[in-house]
């Protein structure tokens, strides 16, 4: 019974915790541009996400080793802090975003100004991440962000012409869009669904609370039952955008055109649901990505880290993500757009993705390091698969970003 | 090159591929620093290699940002600016090299002592367990 309480709490974590503010607003754009012809994409970052968390939460689990480790290991140190400033940056974009979303939703509530709610979201996203227990911290994020299902919900409500929207499912390229907008789009959606800050925290969360190789039974099926569900939410938040945004022809250019449709649909308290999840979507990945910052760095110096030890035993650690946060607040208070930094967050990660996945792959097939436990041949063949759509993505994101004007 | 007994006890170990970058423990599996570099015994310079000579033996582990500064850069740090981990706590080559001391005691963690005693640790609950 405890067992299977647990597998259902980390299964439903995993749903909630699947959607950040990347997904958000990447999806609510696509399906306000695209309707639901880009929808393919995110079944592909799903089933890459899937196979890739999986595939580092395996190594973390019988190696001991999390993800910055071995890319260290492997590549090397000159390589390897190539791969550790891109990959830090990129990460603190993706925190910085999130911060920014916590303050949108807020404001969508209270209509106070973004900039004051900012430093208070940083400051609550510092204090979780000081005191409370990695558990609680995964669990009470991940079980509120399931609010966000009232998307599903809404697609229903605005009893849509079932037939129509299923012929979208299509990929097609609109009339009024290019040919160069909607690959920068795919690219994107791709980014957002398969974030590199996802598999360093999975698999230095699975060292946090000491996974071993009997766990990987559990964790297999958080991933690959949670994340799906996860990628059904993200097609429904691109559903309500096709069904409501599309035919008006409106822009997402902030978090109120996204919750748009969940709002004519079920009024008030729809909008109750998807400012909590929302709120919690954003709060779970700002917690994810600042503890993400810091898992990388000290990973790769072999500095001591983890909130299972008390902040004095990891001080450095500490040291990183809060300065990580100053920048992130500093950056926000500039008066930049959250949503443009979102815009860019997921291109970014696209293009940073084989830099974290090509070293999994490698390792997840080091016998030294994995034993038995190494790669079958189907996951190698699919992550080979993977691997090119992911080094394909990560060339075409620079050009298409110039040609398209970041997808003007 | 087949390795030949040598004078003092030891494991034959290859140094760039087992040791280099990994990821050091303490007695308590506390992470202390990731090996920078090694220094071994002198390898004669500018004369032709014995092939009977004995194989060199590592005798620190080394870390530091100077030593870590010229892995990425190139050059060699002087000695002063080399933070050693005698060989002799090494108790196991794994995943991580595993030593036989706490973190505390060691050179390589001094920063983190600093970083713990000049400011983490006087954040309030620093020095607590998280709820």
């Amino acid at each position: 019974m405890k067992r299977l309480f647990a597998v259902a709490l980390g299964i439903l974590t995993a749903i909630g915790g699947f959607v950040d503010i990347g997904d958000l607003v990447t999806n609510a754009v696509v399906g306000s541009r695209f309707g639901l012809g880009l929808a393919w994409v995110t079944v592909l970052g799903v089933v890459g996400i899937c196979l890739y968390a999986n595939m580092s939460g395996r190594v973390a689990a019988v190696s001991g080793r999390a993800t910055f480790e071995i890319i260290r290991e492997r590549l090397g140190a000159r390589a390897g802090m190539a791969n550790l400033a891109a990959s830090f940056l990129i990460n603190l974009m993706t925190m910085t975003a999130e911060i920014g979303g916590v303050a949108l939703v807020f404001q969508l509530v209270t209509g106070i100004d973004p900039l004051l709610w900012v430093p208070l979201a940083a400051f609550g996203v510092w204090i979780v991440v000081w005191r409370a227990k990695f558990s609680a911290l995964e669990n009470a994020t991940g079980l509120l962000g399931l609010s966000l299902i009232v998307f599903a919900v809404a697609v229903f409500l605005l009893q849509p012409d079932w037939g129509h929207l299923g012929m979208q499912l299509i990929p097609r390229i609109p009339e009024s869009e290019s040919g160069s907008t909607y690959w920068y789009y795919a690219i994107a959606l791709f980014g957002a669904a398969m974030t590199p800050y996802e598999v360093f925290f999975f698999s230095s969360g699975g060292i946090e609370e000491g996974w071993t190789v009997k766990d990987l039974g559990q964790t297999r099926a958080n991933v690959l039952v949670g994340f799906p569900l996860g990628g059904i939410l993200s097609i429904a938040i691109a559903a309500c955008a096709t069904l409501v945004l599309l035919p008006q022809a409106i822009d997402v250019t902030s978090l109120s055109q996204v919750v748009l449709p969940v709002v004519q649909a079920g009024g008030t308290i729809a909008f109750g649901f998807v400012v909590v999840g929302i709120a919690a979507a954003t709060f779970g990945a700002a917690l994810e990505t600042t503890l993400s910052s810091g898992y990388t760095l000290a990973q790769y110096f072999g500095w001591s880290w983890g909130k299972f030890r008390r902040p004095a035993r990891a001080a450095r650690f500490h040291l990183i993500m809060l300065i990580g946060l100053v920048i992130a607040v500093l950056v926000l208070l500039t008066g930049v757009d959250p949503i443009a930094v979102t815009e860019f967050s997921v291109v970014f990660s696209a293009i940073a993705l084989p830099l974290t996945y090509i070293p999994i792959l490698i390792v997840a097939n080091d016998r030294q390091y994995m034993g038995r436990h190494v790669n079958g041949k189907l996951v190698n063949a699919l992550g080979l698969v993977f691997l090119v759509v992911i080094v394909a993505a990560s060339v075409a994101a620079i050009p298409l970003m110039i040609i398209t004007g970041a997808g003007q | 090159m087949i390795p030949r007994p040598h004078p003092e006890p030891g494991r034959l170990v290859d140094a760039e591929f087992q040791v280099l970058d990994r990821q050091v423990l303490d007695r308590n599996g506390e992470p202390v620093v990731t090996v920078d570099d090694v220094e071994i015994t002198d390898i004669p310079r500018g004369v032709e290699l014995d092939p009977d000579a004995d194989a060199p033996v590592i005798e620190n582990l080394l870390s530091g940002s100077a030593v870590l500064g010229t892995r990425l850069f190139g050059g060699r740090p002087p000695e002063s600016r080399w933070q050693r981990i005698r060989w002799s706590h090494v108790t196991e080559i794994g995943t991580a090299v595993e030593l036989n001391t706490t973190a505390d005691r060691l050179d390589a963690s001094w920063t983190e002592r600093w970083v713990r005693n000049h400011l983490i640790g006087r954040i309030p609950g620093g020095r607590h367990a998280p709820d």
